[in-house]
């Protein structure tokens, strides 16, 4: 597998998932995409164990857009560890998520999101916010390092 | 909370002491004794008193002096007192006793009955509030309960209602091509009324939030805010209503939650008068029993006074989808801000001759 990956998708919702790519297809920002359907498992990426245990921990993704409510482990627990470790806590990370609620807000941009971005319901909004925010960390802003 | 009522007696004479306890024996309560100021004082700190009887006269702390530390301790200020006193029976030192908070005086000698009524009234008294305090803590749970379920309820649909309209436009998007007129207006079909779950679900969400929001007063500019109201609202309806806005009083109240009020109000009332062919608002305020009443008045479409509870109800309409859009939950949300501050709300219609919403304020 390469894990040469620039876009980390962490979404247990199936059909989120697929309109996300789906929409960053059509920007043609899907070449080096990965979607990982759960917390634990994004985590085991970012910090190369288990499964992606022969992958480099330096090659880090250019953004992860992060679901909140996801099972196991969500969001928030995935956002703190990576944010905590000083080998992954420059990775932009992208909350993509249903939840309006400050609270929520408030804490992700605690823990050090880069972003915080809900999902509109309509399907030409989401494709219109996906695509905007694939342009935006893809090509126009510069990356770490 | 199935304890004996604990009732605190005071007297520095152990025989006087000995006597109230013969008294009170057939009541089922608890009693703690003291024969001083300072034992009265410790006794309150290890138990939660619903009542005290305290003898004047005493050494050193006298029962006035104690009565007075009792107020000012958090823990004892409610604490009611009967002051029971053989030696100062003068009206003067009564109306002293009242002065510190007591609730009753009993000169001596007196009648057991009394002192038992008295006692008894209190001990009632106690018990009716515990049962409305448990009632209280029950109802608040349970509206926090309803209050979370709805949030995840709400929260929960949003996910689903994205995939079936993501699909259907994916739908259109791929196969559109394939598809005749027929087909196309299932699809459109399929989006609008996903969208209309939409607006469902984001007014519930509103709704539900509203029970969790600790309101703010401030003191607000009433004008000031219908104009603000006014200029917001131009900006998402058209409209050919003439507004006429009245000279308002100004009232304390959530800034946020009485614009959101204003707000429905008047969307409202531009909606049902909409097919007039000049649609008139009013909004005006006055002054009633020390109370502020608002009104937002319309010659629109009205509604049948028979109707006029069902008005305020979470998603209870009076007029179809194909008459006037809406969710049914504008008014449940005015409904629920005014209530929250303690004001009453109501309406007044005719079929075909327009609507005046109220609210009132203290």
């Amino acid at each position: 597998m390469d894990y040469e990956v620039e876009i980390l998708i962490v979404e247990d919702n199936m059909s989120d998932a697929e309109m996300t790519i789906r929409a960053l297809k059509k920007n043609n920002l899907t070449n080096k995409l990965l979607h990982l359907k759960d917390g634990a498992e994004a985590l085991d990426f970012i910090f190369a164990r288990e499964n992606y245990s022969d992958r480099k921990i330096e090659n880090i993704p250019k953004v992860i857009l992060l679901d909140l409510k996801m099972p196991k482990v969500n969001g928030i627990q995935v956002l703190q560890e990576l944010k905590s470790d000083e080998r992954t806590k420059k990775i932009p990370v992208v909350i993509l998520t249903s939840s309006k609620e400050d609270p929520d807000i408030q804490e992700c941009y605690c823990l050090g999101a880069n972003s915080y971005v809900v999902k509109p319901v309509q399907f030409e909004m989401f494709v219109k916010v996906v695509s905007e925010l694939g342009l935006y960390w893809m090509i126009l802003n510069q990356p770490p390092k | 909370m199935n304890t004996k009522p604990k009732i605190l007696i005071v007297d520095d004479k152990p025989e006087n002491l000995k006597a109230l306890r013969k008294v009170l024996k057939d009541l089922d309560i608890e009693l703690v004794e003291a024969t001083s100021g300072n034992d009265a004082l410790k006794a309150t700190l290890c138990h939660d008193f619903v009542l005290a009887l305290l003898d004047i006269q005493m050494p050193g702390m006298d029962g006035y002096e104690l009565a007075g530390i009792l107020r000012e301790e958090e823990k004892t200020a409610h604490l009611p007192f009967i002051f029971i006193s053989a030696v100062y029976t003068d009206n003067l030192n009564v109306f002293k006793g009242y002065e510190n908070g007591a609730f009753s005086f009993i000169t001596k000698p007196f009648q057991p009955e009394i002192l038992i009524n008295k006692v008894k009234f209190f001990i009632d008294k106690h018990q009716q509030e515990v049962a409305l305090y448990e009632l209280n803590e029950e109802l608040k749970n349970a509206n926090k309960e309803l209050d979370a379920f709805t949030y995840s309820v709400s929260h929960d649909l949003r996910a689903p209602l994205r995939a079936v309209n993501g699909y259907a436009e994916m739908l259109n998007e791929d196969y559109g091509t394939h598809l005749d007129d027929e087909g196309k207006r299932l699809i459109e079909n399929i989006n609008y009324y996903a969208k209309k779950m939409g607006a469902l679900i984001d007014d519930l969400l509103a709704f539900s939030r509203l029970g969790r929001k600790e309101i703010q007063v401030s003191e607000i500019d009433m004008n000031e805010m219908v104009e603000g109201v006014l200029i917001e609202m131009n900006k998402s309806i058209t409209h050919n209503a003439k507004i006429k806005i009245g000279k308002l009083h100004q009232v304390n109240a959530d800034y946020g939650l009485l614009h959101q009020v204003m707000f429905n109000l008047i969307s409202n009332a531009i909606k049902y008068s909409s097919k007039k062919e000049h649609p008139i608002i009013e909004i005006s305020s006055n002054e009633k029993n020390g109370k502020i009443v608002f009104s937002i008045k319309d010659n629109g479409a009205g509604f049948n006074m028979k109707y006029a509870d069902k008005l305020f109800g979470v998603f209870q309409r009076l007029h179809s989808q194909e008459e006037f859009e809406g969710t049914g939950v504008g008014l449940a949300i005015v409904q629920r801000v005014i209530s929250k501050h303690k004001g009453n709300v109501w309406a007044e219609g005719n079929i075909n001759e327009g609507a005046t919403f109220n609210f009132s304020l203290t």
